[in-house]
């Protein structure tokens, strides 16, 4: 316990919490977001936007039905990375490289089309679950390497899943600069234009989304799986302590490696989601950081798979703000970033108030021993 | 003769336990004293008080008799205090000058490695040491590390120094390196105060011996005015404190078979040397040495954690075979290890979780990749039930539970036949009883004695002679790698025994 | 080319030693950039190379405060940072925003530069007679004050850090904290030196990098080059000397793709270069996971924990 006098009869007494109550936290996450959107405002105003023109856009995202349905739409390759962070983050795995794994998921759900477009391979109902099940292999199988480097030997995944996400984008840009680029394209950088059965808007049309029913789909595969598998309990105590699990007799390379696949796996249905949903092609760059914003979203639901939804879904609606408000309103996107940096060193902050209680006794004049 | 230090009076309480009780102590100039005790007797509480990194509950320190209060290991080098740790307080991937010179103020801004080489290379030729201050400390040996960290002390200045279990990592030659510079140092006019449980050291290095147990001193004698027997009962001389009847019927067959087993330890040195061992069916097998003989690297290779480098360990017939503790849990070996919070139990998960640590993966907790949580659920209220484990629900988290509470759950666990409800045939309990309360203790040690009637062969590990009496149907004495020797309990004195751990050569000497 | 890489890793070679992990490298750099580009304009090349350094101090204290005092995820500090780095210096590329910022700056600008998107390139410096060696002298020899400098620096930093005795006090903190501080060294302090001096440091490498060589303003200018000197400190194994060959390296790599591409030659092959730092990267952080290589070069134990003397 710290204490502060600041004047004779005012003390600050910050003292670690044991317990803290459900609600204190919910209030401070709210807290700390309501702080990032004043101080993002008062930047903008003294910059010479306009704040409220700003704020009412990012709000007319989630009310107007035709961009809350495009919000969703951003919002599920996050939510996916998100679902595959919160494995790797259970077993205390940091891997930053979503972003990466995102890029693999396109690759591959843009290799299925293309096979099948250009060889004529798989008939036409089978190119989407093809995607589906290859998206995710491989961007399982970009982060099952890390995982496997630091199962076997205890090499930093931090900087490995971080470095390898520049593989990654370099690699897609190769790709789409290179043998994948549209020969009827006029020689911009995008792929083919997918099929309509390649595309996730495939059964009831443009209105119900496919990708978010495939999501809630996963979402309760990763809940089950925390909850009600063998792995589930392992990543938990992997995740507490690597000695533990070993005295426990848990097989520490298997899971920390098939952790990190079903981590990157999520990310790379993300990356499915980006070009079959949202873009409907290939192009370079298509991944805007959603793969870090991920991270964010990953510690703001506290590992919780059901929280992702309803977080992914706010953020998902600041990067479609963003794009509106550059187009239409010439307000810099690059305030959505912004608002996403402070949102997060906020709530960083509101973390402490989580872990630490702090009272502020003003008493009459009695000054403590 | 001038008194160094003189503690007066200190008290610690830590949660449950009173390590230091009312504890008086002397150092006076030009005297090595040595601070006897069994393993949690109060001796390195006491010291790390002197040393700043504890805060006593009450008493006064005073050095050089002037009343001081030391708030931290800095203020205690300021009043030339220095420790000798028993893990070493060293940086590997820096040289032995670099780790001497460390937080010194005065060596200036740019490190004249050569005059302040020349320098450490002078202070350890006064003790025959013969060091390069140049090398890594990661190239050298535990005996020259403990230089090392004495040379840090040295060059600093520290007129009072204290060392911890010195002798733990050293050969017996090392050993009569170290006695020799201590004696020189004390004789330049300093004061040693020496930790040790080994009888035998005590005698042959201090000039003053103060024996502490369970936070009390017991006495303070001149080394010449007593003997190893005196000793021997201030040390483990208690009154009995249980009692336990056995009514055993011992069976012939051999359960566990251990062959001219090597294994080597973290350090890559070779601290099973040649163990031979048979457990019987029934049957409690003590082992006692000093700790760092090789005991915890032979639980951890049956335990399946660690690779033996030759031999053979062959469990109810069936011969291992590149054991993993996966492997030796299905072969029905429970392991209970030592510093509970370390790795026995992973504290920030539920009691529920800790209890199926190892049997989530098992029928009929499991089926094909599920577990079953509500089973799970039943079971742990079950055991927490029989167990007496207090705690408000199943579901809280391990951490906040007491000390005793959390050895009941690894007790539990081990003995609740979860995994595939079979009864373990091997349990491996290392120190079990250490930092217990009398009951609790009790109530394992009963509950490992009920146990072993069942059929199962228990390995019990453990320093406390007396325990070791009373718990074990035949105790083996482990030294230096290898067992020296195996008897019933009151077939050889208790005298006899603690020679025996000392080692061969070490009795011969004193 | 590798003087922005030399610059960032020096600085992080610093913090890592202390055992911080300061991954809003990226972030310090974009923002010494932008600010060096602003002000060049408004003030000329001295000002924008003080404020930028300016700009780096007050980022990484946030770093420091959140990470070292406050024992937050440094990874998840460090990457807030970036993502402020590249919000905020986004903001400058609408010329509604710069023109506001500028004529508020220094009101007696010209209306013409309060639009362009260029600065203005430092000078560069040839070093009397050398630079006259035919074929070799141009390469070698003539380039602006803060190549030299940061040569200098290189040699500079790795001899305070593996001779002194405040280097050895930064590398036992990094080795082992709770040591280092029972010996009396404050470790808190130390971390927080070794901190604002990575930002400063990045966000210089930033200012380099735009009035230095690349003086022309577009979003995210700086692509990722903070994250390569992260790549950097860790081929250079956390050894200043090292960091020189291995930015040249980086360098290189970085203007051999640029010809290739002005060549036309190889036209896929620019992104397997691009790719290359990071491979090597990744090679190295397996290498030195292994025990016996390990132990010789020291890898800093501690990075990445915060220390709290309570735990320790």
């Amino acid at each position: 316990m710290i204490k502060y006098r600041l004047r004779p009869n005012v003390v600050v007494k910050i003292e670690r919490r044991l317990h803290y109550p459900r609600k204190l936290s919910v209030l401070s996450t709210i807290l700390s977001i309501l702080i990032a959107f004043g101080v993002a405002g008062a930047a903008l105003t003294i910059l010479g936007a306009d704040a409220l023109i700003a704020y009412s856009q990012i709000i007319a995202v989630f009310i107007t039905p035709s961009l809350l349905i495009e919000t969703i739409k951003y919002a599920i390759p996050i939510g996916f990375a998100a679902l595959g962070l919160n494995i790797a983050f259970r077993m205390n795995f940091w891997n930053i490289g979503a972003e990466g794994q995102i890029y693999l998921g396109m690759f591959a759900s843009t290799g299925i089309v293309l096979l099948h477009v250009y060889y004529g391979m798989f008939p036409e109902y089978f190119v989407l679950p093809m995607m589906i099940v290859t998206s995710f292999i491989a961007g399982g199988a970009w982060c099952a390497l890390p995982s496997f480097l630091k199962a076997k030997m205890k090499v930093n995944e931090i900087l490995t899943t971080l470095m390898m996400n520049y593989i990654a984008i370099y690699f897609v840009d190769y790709l789409i600069y290179g043998p994948w680029r549209d020969p009827k394209g006029f020689g911009f950088p995008l792929s083919i234009p997918f099929p309509e059965y390649a595309k996730l808007t495939l059964i009831f049309g443009e209105s119900t989304y496919l990708g978010s029913i495939l999501f809630i789909a996963m979402a309760t595969l990763v809940y089950c799986i925390l909850k009600y598998t063998k792995l589930g309990f392992e990543l938990k105590i992997v995740g507490e302590s690597l000695d533990t699990a070993r005295y426990a007799g848990t097989n520490l390379t298997k899971v920390i490696t098939l952790g990190g696949f079903l981590s990157g796996g999520f990310a790379g249905l993300g990356g499915l989601t980006i070009v079959s949903g949202i873009i409907g092609r290939l192009r370079p760059r298509a991944s805007a950081g959603y793969g870090y914003t991920a991270i964010i979203v990953t510690l703001l639901s506290t590992l919780n798979p059901w929280l992702i939804i309803p977080t992914s879904i706010f953020f998902g609606g600041l990067f479609v703000a963003g794009n509106t408000l550059q187009v239409t309103l010439n307000i810099p996107g690059a305030t959505i970033e912004m608002l996403q940096a402070l949102i997060f060193l906020f709530i960083l902050f509101g973390e402490l108030f989580k872990r630490y209680k702090i009272t502020i006794l003003t008493g009459g004049g009695k000054p403590e021993p | 003769m001038e008194e160094l230090v003189h503690l007066h009076g200190i008290v610690k309480r830590f949660p449950g336990v009173i390590a230091n009780d009312n504890v008086d102590f002397t150092l006076k100039r030009g005297e090595i004293h040595a601070l006897l005790g069994e393993n949690g007797a109060g001796k390195t509480t006491l010291m790390n008080i002197l040393y700043g990194l504890y805060k006593p509950d009450s008493g006064e320190i005073y050095i050089e008799g002037r009343r001081v209060e030391i708030r931290s290991p800095k203020e205690a080098i300021k009043l030339g205090i220095g420790m000798v740790h028993q893990n070493f307080k060293l940086i590997p991937q820096h040289t032995v000058l670099e780790n001497v010179i460390l937080g010194l103020k005065d060596v200036g801004f740019i490190i004249d490695s050569k005059k302040i080489g020349e320098e450490i290379k002078k202070l350890a030729e006064q003790y025959n040491w013969k060091i390069d201050p140049h090398v890594f400390v990661w190239q050298l040996s535990a005996g020259e590390k403990q230089q090392v960290e004495l040379l840090k002390i040295l060059y600093r200045k520290a007129k009072i120094l204290i060392l911890d279990e010195p002798t733990s990592v050293l050969t017996p030659q090392e050993c009569k390196y170290l006695f020799y510079a201590l004696r020189m140092m004390v004789k330049e006019g300093r004061g040693v105060i020496f930790i040790t449980h080994k009888l035998d050291e005590a005698l042959a290095i201090s000039d003053r011996v103060t024996v502490m147990r369970r936070g009390k001193v017991v006495a303070t004698k001149n080394t010449w005015e007593t003997d190893i027997k005196e000793l021997a009962s201030f040390m483990i001389g208690r009154p009995v404190l249980f009692n336990i009847e056995k009514n055993k019927t011992y069976s012939d067959e051999e359960l566990v078979i251990v062959r001219n087993l090597k294994v080597f330890n973290d350090a890559g040195v070779l601290s099973l040397k040649n163990v031979n061992l048979t457990i019987r069916k029934n049957e409690i097998f003590g082992i006692i040495g000093v700790t760092g003989n090789g005991q915890q690297e032979l639980a951890e290779v049956l335990a399946g954690l660690r690779r033996p480098v030759d031999g053979e360990i062959i469990i109810d017939g069936i011969k291992i075979v590149d054991p993993n503790p996966q492997k030796m849990i299905e072969l029905g070996v429970a392991y209970i290890p030592p510093e509970p919070m370390k790795y026995g139990v992973a504290p920030n998960l539920s009691v529920i979780d800790n209890l199926f640590l190892k049997a989530y993966r098992y029928r009929p907790y499991s089926k094909k990749i599920f577990i079953d949580i509500k089973k799970m659920e039943k079971k742990a209220e079950e055991i927490v039930e029989k167990f007496n484990i207090v705690c408000p629900s199943p579901s809280i988290k391990v951490r906040s539970l007491s000390g005793g509470n959390i050895q009941r759950l690894i007790l539990a666990r081990e003995l609740s036949e979860l995994i595939g409800g079979v009864r373990s045939k091997l349990i491996i309990a290392t120190y079990p009883t250490k930092g217990l309360d009398i009951a609790a203790a009790e109530f394992l040690n009963k509950s490992l004695i009920e146990y072993s009637k069942l059929g199962t062969s228990i390995l019990y590990i453990t320093e406390d002679i007396e325990e070791a009496m009373m718990v074990c149907d035949r105790i083996g004495v482990i030294h230096d790698g290898k067992i020296v020797g195996t008897f019933k309990p009151g077939e050889v004195s208790v005298e006899k025994i603690g020679l025996m751990m000392a080692g061969a050569d070490a009795s011969i000497s004193s | 080319m590798g003087t922005i890489y030399l610059i960032a890793s020096l600085g992080e070679v610093y913090a890592e030693r202390s055992g911080v992990l300061n991954l809003g490298l990226e972030g310090m750099m974009i923002m010494g950039a932008a600010i060096s580009f602003i002000f060049t304009i408004a003030y000329g090349h001295l000002v924008a190379i003080l404020m930028a350094a300016l700009i780096g101090v007050l980022m990484s204290l946030i770093l420091a405060v959140m990470a070292i005092h406050l024992r937050l995820n440094q990874v998840i500090v460090g990457l807030a940072l970036t993502l402020l780095g590249l919000g905020l210096s986004g903001l400058i590329t609408f010329p509604d925003i710069r023109r506001r910022i500028l004529s508020s700056l220094n009101p007696s600008l010209p209306e013409s530069m309060l639009m362009i998107q260029q600065a203005e390139k430092l000078p560069e410096i040839p070093i009397p007679l050398l630079s006259q060696i035919p074929l070799i002298g141009k390469t070698f020899f003539t380039h602006n004050i803060l190549v030299y400098t940061s040569l200098i620096l290189a040699i500079i930093m790795w001899f305070i850090l593996f001779k002194t005795r405040y280097g050895l006090i930064i590398r036992s903190v990094g080795e082992n904290p709770s040591m280092a501080d029972s010996l009396g060294v404050n470790v808190f302090l130390v971390r927080y030196v070794t901190v604002v001096i990575s930002g400063l440091f990045a966000s210089l490498a930033g200012a380099y990098f735009f009035i230095g060589f690349h003086p022309f303003w577009r979003e995210g200018v700086t692509a990722g080059r903070g994250f390569i000197s992260l790549a950097l400190v860790i081929l250079a194994t956390w050894n200043p000397l090292r960091a020189i060959l291995g930015a040249y390296l980086f360098g290189g790599v970085e203007t051999f793709q640029y010809r290739l591409q002005l060549f036309g030659l190889g036209a896929q092959s620019p992104y397997f270069l691009a790719m290359l730092p990071y491979i090597i990267t990744i090679i190295t952080l397996i290498l030195i996971s292994i025990e016996s290589i390990r132990k010789r070069i020291g890898v800093p134990a501690s990075l990445g924990t915060p220390y709290s003397r309570e735990e320790a």
